[in-house]
Parts: C-alpha cells; sequence; structure tokens
C-alpha cells in the first residue's frame, strides 16, 4: 500500500522526520515536497535506509518515490551485526603537521559525513576537538544536521571546562568520561580522526 | 545557505582554495569548503560551495586576488 506524506511549506528537518516514520510501516511510500534542499534530505536519508527513490516533478512540485525494495534487509542486518559506528575526534584538526591544512581538512571530513552511507551512530569530541562544537565553530552546521539526522554527539565536559568553553556549547551534549568510554568500548568499528 | 542551487569554485592548488577562503571570510561572504565532488575529478582536493545567486558577488571578490580554476554548477 502506498502512503502519500504531503511535505510542502514544512521547514526541515520535517520532511526527512516524516519520510522516516512513514518507512518504519510502510514499504512504499510518496513524498511530496516543495523545494530541492528538501527533496536532497529526504531522497539521501532514503537512499542511506536502503531504498530506491525516484523524483517526478508536477507543477512545481515535487514527487518522491520511496521503495523499500528486497535488498533492503540484507544492509540492515549486516549492520546490526557490526554493532554501532563511532566516530572519535580528539583534536580540531585532522592530522598532525600543519594547522591550516589540518583546519580545511577536518571541515571537508565532516561536510563528507553528510553524504556518507552508512550513516554513523555516534561522533565523540574530546581535548581540542571540543572546539568544534562551540558557538563560532565553522561546522557547527554541519553537526546541527547530523544531530538532527539522528547522530549521537558526545562533548567531552572535562574538555570544555578546561578550555573554559562550557557556556558556549552550541552542538551535541555534555558528556562524561564514562559515557564517552562505554560509548567507544562497546562500538563495532571505531573510526579515530 | 542551504537553500537552492550550488556552484563550486575549483583552483589549481590546496593553497589557493585556502587563500581564496581567506578572502572570502574576510569579506563575510558565504561559502563552505567542501571536498571536491566525486563527479568532477578523482583527485582529492578541496574547493569552495557557493550558493549559486551568490556567484558573480563572490567571483568578482576573488578575482585578481586568486587563480580559479574553474566554476561549476553542483
Amino acid at each position: 500500500m502506498t502512503r502519500e506524506i504531503d511535505a510542502r511549506g514544512l521547514a526541515c528537518p520535517q520532511p526527512v522526520l516524516l519520510t522516516k516514520k512513514a518507512l518504519e510501516d510502510h514499504s512504499e511510500i510518496v513524498v511530496i515536497v516543495d523545494n530541492e534542499t528538501a527533496q536532497e534530505n529526504v531522497k539521501r536519508m532514503a537512499q542511506s535506509q536502503g531504498c530506491e527513490v525516484t523524483i517526478e516533478r508536477r507543477d512545481g512540485d515535487i514527487n518522491l518515490l520511496i521503495s523499500k525494495g528486497c535488498s533492503c534487509e540484507i544492509p540492515d542486518t549486516e549492520v546490526t551485526t557490526q554493532g554501532t559506528l563511532v566516530i572519535v575526534i580528539g583534536s580540531d584538526t585532522m592530522g598532525r603537521g600543519d594547522d591550516g591544512l589540518g583546519t580545511v581538512l577536518m571541515k571537508s571530513f565532516i561536510h563528507t559525513l553528510l553524504e556518507t552511507s552508512p550513516q554513523a551512530d555516534s561522533l565523540i569530541f574530546f581535548n581540542t576537538g571540543v572546539k568544534l562544537t562551540i558557538q563560532g565553530s565553522e561546522i557547527l552546521e554541519d553537526l546541527r544536521t547530523l544531530s538532527e539526522r539522528g547522530v549521537k554527539i558526545l562533548v567531552c565536559g572535562t574538555c570544555l571546562d578546561f578550555f573554559e568553553m562550557k557556556d558556549r556549547l552550541a552542538a551535541g551534549i555534555i558528556s562524561n568520561m564514562y559515557d564517552i568510554t562505554e560509548t567507544m568500548t562497546g562500538a563495532g568499528r571505531l573510526v579515530q580522526i | 545557505m542551504n537553500q537552492g542551487t550550488f556552484h563550486v569554485i575549483l583552483f589549481d592548488s590546496v593553497s589557493s582554495a585556502l587563500l581564496a577562503e581567506k578572502i572570502l571570510k574576510k569579506q563575510g561572504l558565504p561559502f563552505k569548503i567542501i571536498p571536491v565532488p566525486r563527479h568532477i575529478s578523482s583527485d582529492c582536493g578541496v574547493c569552495i560551495r557557493i550558493s549559486s545567486p551568490e556567484r558573480d558577488r563572490i567571483e568578482t571578490a576573488l578575482t585578481g586576488k586568486v587563480e580559479i580554476q574553474g566554476i561549476c554548477p553542483l
């Protein structure tokens, strides 16, 4: 049965959330949006879930036909057996050597996370990495988008305190070493930057 | 800045991209550093993504200061 979702006029991330919810109970849905950003966000989320997406334009509206297809179950189980994907960021630059280059690489990396599948389950920031999560950080918008898509963002409280930045946290939640350690040791795959 | 269509500005080197970033930041122009999209190049490089309507303003800001290799729609 095809379920229709009218997401016209809705602000981000509503169309994505509605789509995600509808996919839980239906194997075929049609999502109607009225702008390309919503179209891309919904498409990306559906594809990250292993769905097939067909786009049709009609009188200024965009219809996304999303179907789960039989291949959907396979990647799902694969991911489950592999456990959670955790990305650990312990520095505000990517790699060691040149900070200017490292800053650009980090921005580029976080942007790419938005487009990469499977999506990470958690991002953990510690040491100078926490500077990426405070007001004025150039990757805030990306972190907020990841967060809206369900990525858990843990920020080391001790580190924020050390740099006297606790009141400037702008993305993610303040966390402690217990949660951070448990998330890391419980991860199926851990990527350290 | 996440609305509508985008263009990417390509440079001949990472240093040029960094220089362009500095210039745009100084002028308060909106942009985002992203990896060069796979369909444009397989090289490992960074480029500057801009909102398409901002193209002229940003191109003017960079002209003469940093060499632009190309600007393409995303």
